[in-house]
């Protein structure tokens, strides 16, 4: 190869030159993307400092790099922070890939706009690759757009010798970037930099693109954003370390503040001393803290022939399928079951399988294939922002490390854990829960999780107490130390003094007692001390539910769940069937009781296997509830026939789910009247709609002449209220059935409902809380069915109050201005009332 | 007329939407020194002026013709950006 020609480069703006050195930005004053000069422009186009190859153009446009013949790249850089303007302001003139003449005019832009809205407008140009270089005028003072301003030392054919590196490729984690623009130039350099101290062969990944982690360059090149999934791999013999050091630096933001993930500092763990989250399961606990965590492996990226890891691969998804079936088989409820019954059907879906399949063929191991593949499902399920898509990458997730830990031959072990343990960690998966002996474990507490996933569900079944959504220092706490979880104020206590342990356990103790007495006095009506009384009944979803609630004195069913019928099966129930089992659930009832059947309530959010249904982009207001069975009247017929069979074994009502509109009503009415008819009966059983739609409830008055009763759906109705998620991570906190405007909703129900003679129950979860009783007995609600194990309690809760006093407090909270407020006045009552009465009696 | 009377309307019923015209600062000239303000054609000349991206003061001219840049040189100012509606960029080095 001929030597090259000594290379000039032209100043790519007029403008006034800057000692590189004083420029007010560490990552170019310290060189670390290389050496140059900076000039602050007075001309608005930016051009090509030299002949070459557009080698990248950052999507925002505010940077561009020229890569010529003999390999000499510079990095253009317009501004100081400029990567916030997002593309405002510049416009490109070139693509990737495209040949430029020196002195071609690349990037123009607004600098007005610029000044006012970036740092600043000095802008850099310097020499990526390294080559030294002496000026060709003076360094400092005034400089016109394409004047020769650097001349380049003699190129070395810096012959980066491809030695292809020997040994096995080794792949981090896969890691989603903090930084809040991506691997932008200066993160990317901070990278870069730190990369070049290894010996390996050192590669950052984005999906199927990767670039050269030692290339400033080929790292913009990949532009990244915040929350991309990314991942370190490394060959050679310092590999670990690189990894190690490079997985850390992408965590830590390169050097960029980063608040999501910052570094936590060992002084802020000795002086935290109280974390809040969100209330996943009630209850309360001292203890020590155990901290969860799952080990990283190392996964090689090639394996011993495509038939060698195709077989791995094969046994691995029989032996997962097998523990899986027993963990189903062992599991202690129902939910539990069902969470690894999806786990098993992950590992038949043909999308995942394909994935890995193809990357097999390509000769990839069978472990590195399944974990791309699972990681990168995971990664999209996560991306598309719903928290329930969220909670199913969790899912994905601990599939794929089970399956991994198969391939990788490590086993599952059984956590040790010390008595009076409260687990804490980023999140806990099934497959973890399922190893605790939760005989040891009083509590539990996780940063991520809502209160649909599986830690809240295994903390409720098993009646230990729950937080989520705690904060991330969290898990900076050392095993040991002694924490006191109060789930009931979403609470976790670091260190607690003598005093706090003290008082709490007071109030612990009281509580078992009261717990205690409740119980023994379960089968007592629920009558207030001024001989109000309220019908308080269970929500079941099952027969041995129904049982159980019948046992613990619940005054007949406020909701039985159709759903439970339809729910995971591929056909729908035969009409014997269904008939059989209404007619257990009502003679358990008996005829003194009330036995309120829901119609199904299904939809888009949970969609039934048999019932093709369209996706929607929001399935809580799509065809759901009523508006499901209305267009499918065949559906609701067959379920009012079937309900129908129980008609003389107990007092039967019949609720609709989702009802807005008067028609859906009427329609409803005059099928079920039609079946009535049909089948000769001579009573027609209570008809009654669920007030879970605001419209609903803001026409009571109307819905009224034309019902038996009414039930508040609370849930839905808050949801629907407030327009808050009650799945959402951060809003769930706040969609709180507690809020004024809810209340007023309830107390123009129970208006229009008491006008015309009709009854309101509450089946949502708020007729579950203890402090929310005094306030529905006080909006003048006649029934509050709940979940079974809080029957007893609700009543005791019935009979300490006096329905004047209720009637008092009700019509207060409802001028309150927010659910805090509303709560802490219930809480005033409770100890002003309640308490005050225990002491008395006492 | 007509237009100050709806825009007044439009600013009675939503305030946050039509901004306040910038009240001419007090002291137009600022931290610029006199020689400064002389090349720029004088107090008269100069409408608004605003330090920002940390090496540059904006200024606004009635007159772009009267700015005399040779002038501007010898005051120290060190580049000078001519830019659309009598806005001109002046490069005074960084600020502390």
């Amino acid at each position: 190869m001929a030597t090259p020609q000594q290379l000039q480069l032209l100043a790519p703006l007029s403008g006034v030159l800057m000692e590189l050195d004083e420029v007010p930005d560490p990552v170019f004053s310290g060189r670390v993307i290389g050496d140059g000069l900076c000039i602050d422009p007075t001309s608005s186009t930016l051009c090509a400092p030299l002949a070459g190859i557009i080698s990248n153009v950052q999507a925002s446009g505010h940077a561009v790099s020229i890569t010529d013949d003999h390999g000499v790249q510079v990095l253009m850089h317009i501004g100081l922070d400029t990567v916030n303007l997002a593309g405002q302001g510049f416009t490109s003139l070139v693509e990737e890939g495209q040949r430029v003449a020196a002195g071609q005019a690349l990037i123009e832009f607004d600098a007005d706009y610029i000044a006012r809205h970036a740092r600043s407008l000095l802008t850099l140009m310097l020499v990526v690759s390294g080559e030294p270089f002496t000026w060709l005028s003076a360094p400092s003072g005034r400089v016109e757009s394409g004047q020769p301003l650097l001349e380049l030392a003699a190129v070395q054919a810096i012959s980066e010798v491809a030695v292809a590196e020997e040994g096995q490729v080794l792949f981090s984690q896969t890691l989603r970037l903090p930084n809040p623009n991506g691997l932008h130039a200066r993160p990317a350099a901070v990278f870069a930099q730190a990369a070049k101290g290894f010996g390996a062969s050192i590669c950052l990944h984005k999906q199927q693109s990767q670039a050269n982690a030692k290339s400033l360059v080929a790292i913009m090149a990949l532009q990244t954003a915040f929350g991309d999934s990314v991942q370190v791999s490394a060959v050679g013999a310092d590999a670990d370390a690189a990894i190690n050091t490079l997985t850390r630096l992408l965590a830590e933001g390169c050097g960029e503040t980063v608040a999501a993930v910052a570094p936590v500092e060992v002084v802020e763990v000795e002086t935290l001393t109280l974390l809040r989250g969100v209330c996943a399961s009630p209850g309360s606990a001292l203890g020590q803290v155990v901290q969860i965590s799952e080990p990283v492996f190392d996964v090689s990226e090639f394996g011993g022939g495509a038939d060698v890891e195709r077989e791995a691969f094969a046994n691995a998804l029989i032996e997962a399928d097998l523990a899986l079936q027993h963990l189903r088989d062992t599991a202690a409820g129902e939910a539990e079951a069902e969470i690894f019954k999806a786990h098993q059907e992950l590992l038949e879906d043909p999308g995942l399988l394909d994935q890995a399949q193809a990357l097999i063929s390509a000769g990839k191991s069978a472990a590195f294939a399944w974990r791309s593949a699972t990681d990168e499902t995971a990664a999209m399920f996560r991306q598309l922002g719903s928290a329930l898509l969220a909670e199913r990458a969790a899912d994905l997730t601990d599939v794929g490390r089970r399956v991994l830990k198969l391939l990788l031959g490590v086993g599952e072990q059984a956590l040790e854990l010390p008595q009076g343990s409260i687990l804490i960690a980023d999140q806990l998966t099934p497959s973890q829960t399922a190893r605790i002996d939760t005989s040891k474990v009083l509590g539990f507490a996780t940063v991520g999780g809502g209160a649909t996933s599986h830690v809240a569900i295994l903390a409720r079944a098993c009646g230990l107490p729950s937080i989520c959504g705690v904060p991330v220092q969290m898990l900076a706490l050392s095993n040991g130390t002694q924490v006191l979880l109060d789930a009931d104020k979403g609470e976790l206590q670091v260190r607690p003094d003598p005093a706090t342990i003290h008082q709490w356990q007071a109030r612990h103790t009281q509580q078992r007692q009261r717990h205690e007495h409740e119980l023994a006095n379960a089968t007592l009506a629920a009558r207030t001390r001024d001989g109000h009384h309220v019908e308080v009944s269970a929500n079941v979803a099952s027969f041995s539910e129904t049982e159980q609630a019948m046992a613990s004195g619940g005054a007949g069913v406020g909701l039985l769940r159709s759903e439970f019928l339809y729910i995971g099966r591929n056909h729908a129930p035969s009409h014997d069937e269904q008939v059989a089992t209404y007619n257990a659930i009502a003679r358990c009832v008996g005829s003194a009781h009330n036995l309120v059947v829901r119609t199904l309530d299904v939809g888009g959010d949970k969609p039934l296997a048999y019932v093709p249904m369209d996706s929607e982009t929001n399935p809580f207001l799509g065809v759901r509830g009523i508006r499901l069975c209305l267009e499918r009247p065949q559906l609701l017929r067959e379920q009012f026939r079937a309900m129908l069979g129980c008609c003389d074994l107990t007092r039967l009502h019949i609720m609709l789910p989702m009802v807005t509109q008067l028609s859906e009503l009427r329609q409803a009415r005059q099928m079920l009247d039609e079946e009535v008819l049909a089948l000769g009966l001579t009573e027609r059983p209570k008809l009654g709609i669920m007030i879970e739609v605001p419209a609903a409830a803001l026409m009571a008055d109307l819905f009224a002449p034309l019902v038996d009763f009414f039930s508040i759906g609370t849930n839905d109705l808050t949801q629907y209220t407030l327009a808050m998620d009650r799945d959402h991570p951060r809003l769930a906190s706040q969609a709180d059935s507690f809020h004024p405007s809810v209340l007023r909703l309830i107390a123009m129900t129970v208006k229009a409902a008491h006008a015309h003679d009709k009854w309101v129950g509450v089946c949502g979860a708020m007729a579950s809380e203890r402090l929310a009783v005094p306030l529905l007995l006080g909006l003048g609600v006649d029934e509050l069915s709940v979940s079974v194990p809080m029957i007893a309690s609700v009543k005791a809760t019935v009979r300490e109050l006096a329905l004047a006093d209720c009637q008092i407090i009700a019509q207060q909270v409802l001028g309150l201005e927010s659910a805090g407020q509303v709560r802490e006045a219930l809480q005033l009552f409770h100890e002003a009332t309640v308490d005050t009465l225990r002491v008395l009696e006492n | 007329m007509f237009d100050q009377l709806q825009k007044a309307f439009w600013k009675a019923l939503t305030p946050d939407l039509v901004a306040d015209t910038p009240k001419a600062p007090a002291e137009p000239t600022g931290e610029l020194s006199a020689a400064i303000v002389a090349a720029l054609g004088g107090v008269d000349n100069l409408q608004s002026q605003q330090p920002l991206a940390l090496t540059r003061v904006r200024v606004v001219l009635r007159d772009v013709s009267s700015m005399d840049q040779q002038a501007l040189s010898a005051a120290g100012i060190a580049g000078v950006m001519p830019l659309e509606g009598g806005v001109v960029h002046l490069i005074t080095g960084l600020r502390p």
